[in-house]
C-alpha cells in the first residue's frame, strides 16, 4: 500500500539486515519507525529464541560449566552422544510413542465418522462437546489422575480386577519394565479430546454434499464412501497432523516425568527427560547443550522434509491421492 | 476393483432392509456407541469429581459410586494449598497476554501493511520458529535466565511464554489484517489517518477475535506448561499450577478426597473459558495447525 522503499527482489539479499537500510542513504524516505515498532519482537525473538539456539550449538562443542571456566572439547559431547545407550533407547522409546500415537487415531477417526453420520444436529453438537471436554483439563491433571488409576495398593484398575475377581491380573502398571511405557501411552484413553478429532470432523463437515449426493445415487454404501470418499479427501489434512504428530512426539516428557520420572530402568525415558537429567542432575550442561542441539536438528530437518514435501505434493496430489 | 464389491455389497444391502426403521435403528446404535466413547473418555474427570467428596474412608468402600454425606470440606483444605498456585498462573498469565497482544498486534500490522527492507526476512525469522518446539532451548535458556538473575521470579516465567507466544500471535494476526479489505485503510487514509491512528481505530476492533484466540492460547499454554516451571521456579510461593499440583499430590498422597479437590479446582479455571468461548478455543488449537492458515 503505501511507499514501497525498495523492492524486495531487487535487494542483494533478502536476508540483509534492516538496519542498515537506515545507515545507507537513500533518495526515498525510510520509514524508521517501522523498524522501531518491528524492535520489540526483533528482540524478544533474537534474544530468547534465537540466542539461546545459537548458544546452545556453541557450548556444545565444550565442557561447560556455567559458573567456572569452560574447557574446549571439539567435537567429545557428540562422540558420548554417539556412545549413549540410554540417549538411544529413549529414541526408540519415541519411536513406539509416536506409531502407537499414529494408530491411535483410529478412534478420533471412528468417533468423527459416527458423529457426521448423525442426523440430528443437536445430538451431533452435545455428543461432539462431551466428547471434547477432556481438552479442557490441564494436562498434568489427566497425567495425576490416570496416575492414581494406576497406583500399585489403592489404584483404581487393580482394585476393580480385584472387584471382578481377577485379582491375578493386578500389576504394578507404572513400576514394571513391561508395563511402564504402555500404561503411560493409555493415559488419556480413548484418545478422541484431541487436534487428530477435531480436524477429521471438520474435514468430513467440508465434504460438499454435491460430493455425497452424487455418491448415494451410485449407491455408494457407508463404508465404501469411508474409503473412496472420506479418507481421500482427508489425505492433505493427515499429512499435516502427521508433521504435528512428529514434533509432538520430540517433545513427549511430562507425563512420564509425573508418572514415572524415566524409570523403571530407563524404560520410559524420552529424550527430553535426558537431556534435563544430565544438565540438572549430572551436572554436565555441555553434553545437555549438545543433546538439546541434537533435538534442534532434528526438528529443523523433520520441518523442512515435510514444508518441501507439502509444496511438490500440493500442486499434484492435494485432495486427489484418489 | 473395491469400488463395485463395494458397490454390490451396497445395493444388496439396501435391497434386504426396508429403509425407515433400519435406519433409525442405525441411528440409534450409532448414539450408543457414541455415548459409550464419551462416557470413557469422561471417566477419569467424574471418577475425580466424585471421589473429591469423599473420605477416605468412604472412598475404600465404593470406588465409583457418590456415597454420601458430601465432604464439602475437603475443597476447603485444597484451596488453602492450590490457590496461591491459581493466583500465580493467572498473573503470569495476565502479564505474558497483555505483552503478546501488544508486542504481536503491532508487528502483524506492521508486517501485513507496509512494505519495506527486510520485511520477508523478519517474517520468514517468525515462522521458522513455529516449527521450532520451546521445549529444544530449554537449557540454554536457563542459563541465560540463570545469568540473568532471574530465577524465581515472575518475570523469569513470562519471558518464554511471550517469546512463544509472540511468534504464533504475529503470524495469525499478519494473516487476519491481510484479510482486511485494503479500501478500509484507503478511506481512513483519506480522512488524514496516521499509520498509529489506522492500527488504533481500524486494525484493532476488527482483530478482536483473534486477539482472544490468541489470549486463549496463551492461557493454556501458561496452565498446562511444565518443565519450565519446574526448573526455573524452586519456591513454592511463585509455583504454577501444573507443577504445583505435582507437588500438592506429593503432599496429599493419602487423602484422596482433598486430592482430587485440589485437582478439580485448578482445572475449573480453564475449563469454565472452555465451556464459555470454546469456540474462540477451537479457532485457536486449529489456527496453529500450520498449512491450515
Amino acid at each position: 500500500m503505501v511507499v514501497t522503499l525498495d523492492a524486495p527482489s531487487r535487494l542483494p539479499s533478502p536476508s540483509a539486515d534492516p538496519r542498515k537500510a537506515e545507515r545507507t542513504p537513500r533518495k526515498r524516505v525510510v520509514r524508521w519507525w517501522i523498524y522501531l515498532a518491528l524492535l520489540p519482537l526483533a528482540i524478544i525473538i533474537g534474544y530468547f529464541a534465537y540466542y539461546p539456539a545459537v548458544s546452545a550449538i556453541f557450548w556444545s562443542f565444550f565442557h561447560w560449566q556455567p559458573a567456572a571456566e569452560s574447557t574446549f572439547l571439539g567435537f567429545g559431547n557428540y562422540v558420548t552422544m554417539f556412545n549413549d545407550q540410554i540417549w538411544w533407547l529413549s529414541f526408540r522409546n519415541l519411536g513406539f510413542i509416536f506409531a502407537f500415537a499414529v494408530v491411535s487415531w483410529i478412534l478420533p477417526l471412528l468417533a468423527a465418522e459416527l458423529l457426521i453420520s448423525l442426523r440430528s444436529i443437536r445430538w451431533q453438537f452435545t455428543m461432539r462437546t462431551l466428547l471434547i471436554i477432556p481438552m479442557a483439563f490441564p494436562g498434568v491433571v489427566t497425567a495425576l489422575v490416570w496416575g492414581f488409576f494406576y497406583s500399585p495398593n489403592d489404584g483404581v484398575i487393580n482394585q476393580t480386577l480385584k472387584a471382578l475377581g481377577l485379582g491375578a491380573l493386578a500389576q504394578n502398571w507404572t513400576g514394571q519394565n513391561s508395563t511402564a511405557l504402555l500404561s503411560l501411552l493409555f493415559v488419556g484413553f480413548p484418545f478422541i479430546a484431541g487436534l487428530p478429532f477435531l480436524i477429521f470432523y471438520s474435514s468430513l463437515q467440508n465434504i460438499p454434499t454435491e460430493v455425497l449426493e452424487a455418491a448415494q445415487l451410485d449407491g455408494v454404501g457407508r463404508f465404501a464412501r469411508f474409503w473412496q470418499i472420506d479418507l481421500p479427501l482427508m489425505a492433505s489434512q493427515v499429512r499435516i497432523l502427521l508433521f504435528l504428530a512428529v514434533v509432538g512426539t520430540l517433545q513427549y516428557g511430562f507425563v512420564a516425568y509425573v508418572l514415572t520420572q524415566g524409570g523403571p530402568d530407563n524404560a520410559t525415558m524420552v529424550p527430553i527427560l535426558r537431556m534435563i537429567n544430565v544438565a540438572f542432575s549430572g551436572g554436565d550442561w555441555g553434553y545437555s547443550a549438545a543433546l538439546s542441539t541434537t533435538l534442534f536438528l532434528i526438528t529443523i530437518i523433520i520441518s523442512a522434509v515435510v514444508v518441501m514435501a507439502r509444496k511438490r505434493g500440493s500442486d499434484t496430489t492435494d485432495g486427489g491421492a484418489m | 476393483m473395491t469400488t463395485i464389491q463395494a458397490r454390490k455389497a451396497t445395493v444388496a444391502r439396501s435391497v434386504t432392509r426396508p429403509d425407515g426403521r433400519s435406519r433409525r435403528s442405525r441411528q440409534i446404535s450409532l448414539k450408543t456407541i457414541l455415548i459409550v466413547l464419551a462416557a470413557v473418555s469422561l471417566a477419569p474427570y467424574l471418577f475425580m469429581i466424585v471421589t473429591s467428596f469423599k473420605t477416605n474412608q468412604q472412598f475404600a468402600d465404593s470406588f465409583w459410586q457418590i456415597s454420601f454425606p458430601l465432604h464439602f470440606e475437603n475443597y476447603a483444605v485444597a484451596w488453602n494449598q492450590i490457590a496461591p498456585y491459581l493466583f500465580n498462573t493467572a498473573v503470569v498469565a495476565a502479564v505474558s497476554i497483555v505483552l503478546i497482544l501488544l508486542i504481536a498486534s503491532i508487528s502483524g500490522f506492521v508486517l501485513a501493511r507496509y512494505r519495506f527492507l527486510g520485511r520477508g526476512f523478519i517474517y520468514g525469522a517468525v515462522l521458522v520458529l513455529m516449527m521450532v518446539p520451546g521445549l529444544a532451548n530449554l537449557i540454554p535458556l536457563f542459563i541465560i535466565m540463570k545469568d540473568l538473575g532471574l530465577l524465581n521470579t515472575y518475570i523469569v516465567l513470562v519471558i518464554p511464554y511471550t517469546a512463544g507466544g509472540v511468534v504464533l500471535g504475529t503470524i495469525l494476526i499478519r494473516n487476519f489484517v491481510e484479510g482486511i479489505p485494503q479500501t478500509l485503510f484507503d478511506a481512513a487514509r483519506l480522512d488524514g489517518a496516521s499509520g498509529a491512528r489506522m492500527y488504533r481505530s481500524v486494525m484493532l476492533p476488527l482483530s478482536l477475535p483473534v486477539l482472544g484466540t490468541i489470549a486463549l492460547i496463551t492461557v493454556s499454554e501458561v496452565w498446562n506448561d511444565f518443565f519450565w516451571p519446574l526448573l526455573v521456579i524452586s519456591d513454592n510461593n511463585l509455583r504454577t499450577v501444573s507443577v504445583g499440583l505435582q507437588f500438592f499430590q506429593g503432599q496429599n498422597v493419602t487423602d484422596y478426597g482433598p486430592l482430587m479437590a485440589g485437582y478439580l479446582l485448578a482445572s475449573l479455571p480453564l475449563v469454565f473459558l472452555f465451556t464459555f468461548l470454546s469456540k474462540y478455543f477451537l479457532a485457536g488449537v486449529q489456527g496453529g495447525v500450520p498449512g491450515t492458515h
